[in-house]
């Protein structure tokens, strides 16, 4: 093989190396961020960080992630950004497609059905996200919908994804679905009874999960860009978290 | 697989955490192979004298870490007169696991106690090679640390009495070794006040 | 239209000198020749019939089938050259399952019934590019009938020219001029599922040389319940022994039987 001999001896070093180098072009990067999605009784909420990151350097503190993106639907795709934004946009155009084809608004479970397509159709070489969507379901009831990077999908009460989602998964599996948590009365034997949580609850939910993440993840920070979808269409909240 | 990381083969998670007048120290009792789960009473909290220690790792080194440390303590009272202080077994695991820079023990070590002389309540964790993290609020260490890490920051806060602290350490390690497959299988708790200390087994899912 | 012939017969997307195209116009012609069907939307379902020629006494009748199920809540009837319905139904039944997989919904009727008329015109090359799939148009229009969430149970006709049509009565086929006047004179608004059982026999049995019986005509139904369902040999006796029993009574006395008929709708 050529490639035995890549560097030769020069006036400047007598090594020779004898090992091919390898160059390769790695297609994902990794911008940090995290996303959480709750659902109530007749509403939902979808919020996300706004910082991004490579590596240990920030390149924004203000790059919004969580998208409306019609038919009062929220998506969101966290991960390698560049990739989030492609799926938020194909998604775009489908949706004006479905208008044109079915004269009609598009379901919350039809999205989440597309979107599982939209990812699964590049089984192997993946859109390099955690996606949720955000909605109402058929009955007006709040839905969440948590897709891994190649499709499979799930309706949930409430997920969080991406850089952090490890730190506030539990947190919301006790403070959201109750969980380890008894009727006091009972000695360990009834659990706490489910109940949907109000939207102010949920706010107050969403920002303890994110000024924790904020605290003890390096790519979690600067701002909370939080998008509450009702039958009333979609609102948007902000609140500045640390910059450090 | 040929390389495995140490650290993770065995699992388990413990959490420390500072009240009022008081500290909590509680660990998972999961004892695994891999995703095989072996045994379901591996307590990972020592204690020696008022000192108590949490060891997550290597479940060999776990046992063999805590068993050089009951022979150092023993040998620390024999020379003093007297039970070692919290503070000096932080020193202590800081200069042993150092000892070991270059062929480590695979351990998370964490210390709380009560100081016998001021009753400041102390605890601070390590890195396997000995850094000392002291901290005021609490501190995570094993397999599910990231979990903890969330679960604590959100849940903790300061100057709990011994039994609000109970539920705040006992929710945060609970709904953390769930969301964790290497930790769980029961958990142990020990809330240390000045004149008690109070251990209790709680009951978990077993999955 | 046949003085007209000329040689802008022969290419099948070539426009005559006044703008027409005349293969698809014919095509419209093989239509004509086709077994009358009919359709009737009511607001509890859409009623299918259709005539089917059994032109022996050796041919198996349930072997012809001009009622075809394209998903469960979606029915084609056919006139014309049936076998060039088999790629249309074919097509349609491709595009619903898709849509339940790409959407987890059902399909809305308008939707598919678009998608019918797409392929209806593949017999040219598409503005995009699309290939050509076909040598000649399609010589079979279709009855659509189906229901959906949006817009209840509707009822289109489809042409090979690729234009479709919503209808709230529709015939095709060769006895569909006759069937037409007749759905126009009897259709209203309030008709429920079993007046329209009754009607699309009625009106089929007027147009149809042979005399109606269960085995030369087939019937099928869309409701939102039931979906679409062909209905049984047995089933169809008993709707066409009303049907008798229904003309035995208007048939004695005429005069009497409209003005009882008017006080009758009074009371319901």
């Amino acid at each position: 093989m050529q490639a035995q001999n890549t560097l030769l001896n020069t006036e400047y070093s007598t090594d020779a190396q004898t090992e091919p180098i390898e160059h390769r072009f790695n297609p994902y990067q990794d911008n940090g961020g995290t996303i959480l999605g709750i659902a109530g009784e007749d509403f939902a909420v979808l919020a996300g960080d706004t910082r991004q990151t490579v590596g240990y350097s920030i390149d924004s503190r203000y790059e919004p992630k969580v998208h409306d993106v019609g038919d009062n639907l929220l998506l969101s795709a966290n991960g390698f950004s560049a990739d989030g934004v492609q799926l938020v946009k194909v998604f775009q155009n489908q949706l004006k497609w479905y208008h044109f084809d079915n004269n009609k608004e598009m379901a919350v479970s039809s999205a989440a059905r597309l979107i599982q397509h939209m990812l699964y159709r590049k089984r192997m070489f993946p859109y390099y996200v955690a996606t949720i969507l955000a909605g109402l379901d058929e009955e007006g009831k709040g839905a969440i919908y948590s897709f891994d990077p190649v499709g499979s999908y799930e309706r949930e009460q409430c997920r969080a994804g991406g850089a952090a989602a490890s730190l506030i998964m539990p947190f919301l599996d006790n403070q959201v679905n109750f969980k380890n948590q008894m009727d006091p009365e009972s000695n360990g034997t009834k659990r706490r009874p489910l109940k949907y949580l109000s939207l102010e609850e949920v706010i107050q939910l969403v920002r303890d999960a994110f000024t924790s993440a904020t605290e003890r993840h390096i790519e979690v920070g600067d701002g909370l860009q939080i998008l509450i979808v009702t039958k009333d269409g979609v609102r948007s909240e902000y609140f500045p978290l640390k910059k450090d | 697989m040929s390389q495995q990381d140490p650290s993770t083969i065995n699992g388990g998670s413990a959490v420390a955490m500072v009240g009022k007048d008081c500290v909590a120290i509680a660990s998972d009792l999961r004892l695994g192979q891999q995703s095989m789960g072996v045994s379901n009473d591996f307590e990972k909290i020592f204690h020696y004298g008022h000192v108590f220690l949490g060891l997550t790792g290597l479940g060999t080194d776990v046992l063999t870490v805590s068993e050089n440390f009951r022979m150092k303590t023993n040998l620390y009272k024999m020379a003093e007169q007297r039970e070692i202080e919290p503070e000096s077994f932080a020193n202590l695991v800081s200069t042993s696991l150092y000892e070991k820079r270059f062929g480590p023990w695979f351990v998370g070590p964490i210390v709380a106690g009560l100081n016998s002389i001021s009753s400041k309540p102390f605890v601070c964790g390590f890195d396997y090679i000995g850094c000392i993290d002291y901290a005021k609020d609490f501190i995570v260490a094993g397999t599910a640390s990231e979990q903890l890490f969330g679960m604590c920051e959100s849940l903790y806060e300061p100057n709990l009495e011994p039994d609000d602290l109970f539920e705040t350490i006992s929710q945060a390690l609970l709904n953390a070794v769930d969301r964790d497959a290497l930790s769980g299988w029961g958990a142990v708790v020990y809330v240390i006040t000045k004149d008690k200390v109070v251990k209790r087994y709680l009951k978990t899912r077993q999955d | 239209m046949f003085l007209t012939r000329s040689e802008y017969d022969r290419g099948v997307s070539t426009f005559s000198p006044e703008g027409r195209l005349f293969q698809v116009e014919y095509s419209l012609e093989a239509i004509k020749l086709g077994s009358t069907a009919i359709g009737i939307c009511t607001s509890e379902g859409v009623i299918l019939g259709v005539e089917k020629r059994v032109t022996s006494p050796l041919l198996e009748s349930d072997s012809v089938e001009k009622i075809m199920e394209v998903e469960k809540h979606v029915g084609c009837a056919m006139s014309g050259l049936t076998a060039d319905a088999r790629s249309l139904i074919d097509h349609a039944r491709v595009t619903s399952v898709q849509h339940d997989l790409y959407y987890h919904e059902p399909i809305g009727i308008e939707t598919l019934t678009q998608s019918i008329c797409d392929l209806a015109l593949r017999f040219g090359e598409g503005a995009s590019g699309e290939k050509r799939l076909m040598s000649r148009p399609f010589g079979v229009a279709l009855l659509v009938a189906g229901y959906d969430d949006q817009k209840g149970p509707q009822l289109y006709h489809a042409e090979p020219s690729g234009t479709f049509y919503r209808y709230d009565a529709k015939a095709i086929g060769s006895g569909s001029e006759g069937a037409q006047a007749e759905l126009q004179n009897e259709y209203h608004k309030s008709l429920t599922l079993k007046d329209a059982e009754l009607l699309a026999l009625k009106v089929l049995k007027q147009v149809m040389e042979e005399k109606l019986d269960n085995k030369n005509a087939q019937m099928a139904s869309v409701t939102k319940e039931g979906g679409f369902r062909i209905y049984s040999e047995e089933e169809l006796a008993e709707i066409i022994e009303k049907l008798k029993e229904k003309e035995k009574e208007e048939g004695s006395d005429d005069e009497k039987d409209k003005a009882g008929e008017e006080e009758g709708e009074d009371v319901d």
